[in-house]
């Protein structure tokens, strides 16, 4: 028993569920005191519009979806890999318990009580202008770069997942489908979601069925003697490759569409579709962690690995301490919620006490998605590195569950990584061409047509030179000190309407330092790769295809990316912590 | 309220709500384009003749509050990320 994941998913359901129970309902009733009865922005400025009222059910319907995408899956999986499971596992329990749901849940009650405002003109109001300047231009780098991060992780997929981009397509394909038959022809919303759906499952069952839909195959533009003269294995993804830059190609065009066309169009329709196979792969995947018992899956991965990773010997690792906590951003913590959170949410919520079911509950629940990730890559005896590890390891645990042939839940787990990074990076896209046009109105940089050019060109070109685990690295480094940020405001906030701010005190500082240090290193092993000339892991393809010169460059670009969102984030911390110490003052 | 109720909602909250949030706010930012070309003398941008203006009144009234909170509503760029 204890020798499969079971045992230790289900601990980590349990605490959550006690935290949730105890600790989290203590806050909400003794620090924020929430009150049904105290009227809401919903109802206070109601519009029909943004804002409101809507269920409790519905919105952590809604708060789940929007903070779910790959990050509770490839920052636990990679961890797993760097670490072992144990490190892993125990940041996904506890961070959530502590750190986590505090965050997105106090980050939708201080809307609440904003007016329904977002994070941007909170920070304004405690913080200054200065302040929520430095905070837009963060959210500008770490759109360029989850867009790289994301895109190599789907680029990698579709490549080593052969029948993906197949299936995929019919996915995307069902949802432009879903759409001109809801705003074309008026269909009925239920019956145009059975249309889609259908063309989904025909998708999916050519792929499985008939082998020669299995199509691109892996590294399908590259010749074999390529990956021979270089001493490559042919069944891996490597940067610089034709294959590779096909694909770019083809998720810029997806992208590129995604951002300028009407939503209605093609986006929104797209998720909807996009979303209806990934909850069934989702509860899946959790049912499975937790029948391994029955189905006699047993943990192949070792509890401890490694706690410090010599740089120059494996550049992705580095001390467990920072870099365990930024490889692991949703499922723990991550920054994006409490935008998410301060966005629609708050304007929606009924009643105050809605919010901890709606913040906590979603928190809590891609936590539990976090802990199947993990459950994913534990029962593998050699994980191949990457999101593919995902997919292997969630369709062993289905295929042993259900008793179907593996090549249902390969396709299944294939086109549930794609079509969850694909959504995510669409609306990634989106955002970055909405806040060009804000930033530069009169510019051609905030043209609705060239604003995703520029995005597309940077963040293709880091993903094409391959330092994915790297920025991954940086993205967790972004978004973990987004949330650092976010609950030291929150303290803030606290602090001024005098309520006791410890609880979101603590972990903000602990987040910030430990983020902080986290860019730092990674900036200071970017560095150290440049100024050596030395290729970082995977690069050494595109060094032996392009030179050393193509790869220096982009680790010196990547060292000042870093060392600029190094001093951003510093600078925001400082102003943050002189805040804390203005209002704790006061209080 | 039913389990099957509950499930019901979270399925649309993770579906169709997003969707039709949006579809929302294409249609109010239509609706707001048709309440400046009508009333817009009210927020300092005369482009109808008054006599019109006073002509659709009776029609745009019940509008006018919300228009009014939603065109002047301070925004940023963080409200853009939902």
């Amino acid at each position: 028993m204890l020798n499969t994941p079971a045992p230790y998913i289900l601990l980590g359901l349990v605490l959550y569920f006690l935290t949730y129970r105890f600790y989290a309902r203590w806050v909400d009733k003794k620090i924020w005191e929430t009150d049904p009865n105290r009227p809401t922005p919903s109802r206070l400025y109601f519009d029909g519009v943004e804002y409101f009222p809507v269920s409790k059910y519905v919105l952590f319907g809604y708060q789940f979806k929007s903070v779910a995408a790959l990050g509770p899956i490839v920052g636990p999986l990679t961890a797993v890999l760097f670490f072992g499971w144990l490190p892993a596992l125990l940041w996904v329990i506890f961070g959530n318990m502590f750190i986590g749901w505090a965050q997105d849940y106090s980050a939708m009650m201080m809307s609440v009580r904003n007016e329904g405002r977002s994070m941007g003109p909170i920070t304004y109001k405690l913080l200054g202008d200065r302040a929520r300047k430095i905070l837009l231009v963060y959210l500008i780098f770490y759109l360029i770069i989850i867009t790289a991060v994301f895109e190599w992780v789907i680029i990698d997929v579709l490549n080593r997942v052969p029948g993906t981009f197949t299936a995929t397509l019919f996915v995307l394909f069902g949802g432009v489908i879903f759409g001109q038959l809801i705003f074309r022809m008026r269909m009925d919303v239920l019956l145009a979601t059975l249309v889609a759906l259908l063309i989904v499952l025909v998708g999916y069952f050519t792929v499985a069925l008939i082998p020669a839909a299995q199509w691109p195959t892996t590294n399908f533009l590259d010749s074999p003697g390529f990956f021979t003269q270089y001493g490559f294995d042919p069944k891996l993804t490597y940067p610089g490759t034709f294959t590779v830059a096909f694909w770019l190609l083809v998720l810029s065009i997806l992208y590129y569409i995604a951002a300028t066309t009407p939503m209605p169009k093609f986006l929104l329709p797209t998720v909807y579709v996009g979303y209806l196979p990934s909850i069934i792969a989702l509860v899946l995947v959790l049912l499975a962690a937790l029948v391994t018992p029955i189905t006699g899956l047993t943990i192949q991965q070792q509890a401890v690995k490694n706690l410090y990773v010599d740089p120059m010997a494996n550049p992705q690792g580095g001390p467990v301490w920072p870099i365990l906590f930024v490889t692991i951003a949703c499922g723990a913590i991550s920054g994006w919620h409490s935008l998410v959170s301060s966005g629609l949410t708050s304007k929606q919520l009924e009643y105050e006490t809605d919010a901890l079911p709606v913040g906590g509950g979603a928190m809590f629940t891609e936590g539990a998605v976090a802990l199947s990730s993990i459950a994913a890559v534990m029962v593998l005896s050699q994980p191949p590195a990457g999101a593919a590890a995902y997919v292997q390891g969630a369709s062993l645990l289905t295929t042993k569950m259900l008793q179907v042939p593996p090549i249902y839940m390969n396709i299944l787990y294939g086109i549930f990584v794609t079509v969850m990074g694909l959504i995510t990076s669409m609306l990634f896209v989106r955002v970055f061409r909405l806040i060009m046009a804000e930033l530069f109105e009169d510019s051609p940089l905030g043209n609705k047509y060239i604003s995703p050019i520029v995005l597309l060109i940077v963040a293709g070109f880091l993903a094409f030179v391959g330092s994915w685990t790297n920025l991954w690295v940086f993205f967790g480094g972004t978004n973990q000190l987004l949330a650092g940020l976010a609950l030291l405001l929150i303290a803030i906030y606290l602090a001024s309407i005098k309520k006791p701010s410890w609880y979101t005190l603590i972990p903000g500082v602990f987040m910030a330092i430990t983020t902080l240090a986290a860019l730092a290193w990674e900036t200071y092993v970017y560095l150290l790769y440049a100024l050596q000339n030395k290729p970082i892991g995977v690069q050494a393809a595109v060094a032996k295809l392009y030179g050393g010169a193509v790869v220096q460059i982009s680790n010196f670009l990547s060292a000042a990316f870093g060392a600029l969102l190094l001093v951003l984030g510093a600078v925001m911390t400082y102003y943050l912590f002189a805040g804390v110490a203005r209002y704790r003052q006061k209080q | 309220m039913g389990i099957l109720d509950r499930i019901r909602e979270v399925v649309e909250g993770l579906t169709v709500h997003g969707q039709s949030t949006a579809i929302l706010k294409v249609k109010a930012q239509i609706d707001n384009l048709f309440m400046i070309i009508t009333v817009g003398d009210m927020l300092g941008v005369p482009i109808l003749p008054p006599y019109y203006s006073l002509r659709l009144l009776p029609y745009v009234f019940p509008n006018i509050q919300n228009w009014k909170r939603y065109m002047l509503r301070e925004r940023d760029f963080t409200d853009l990320v939902t």
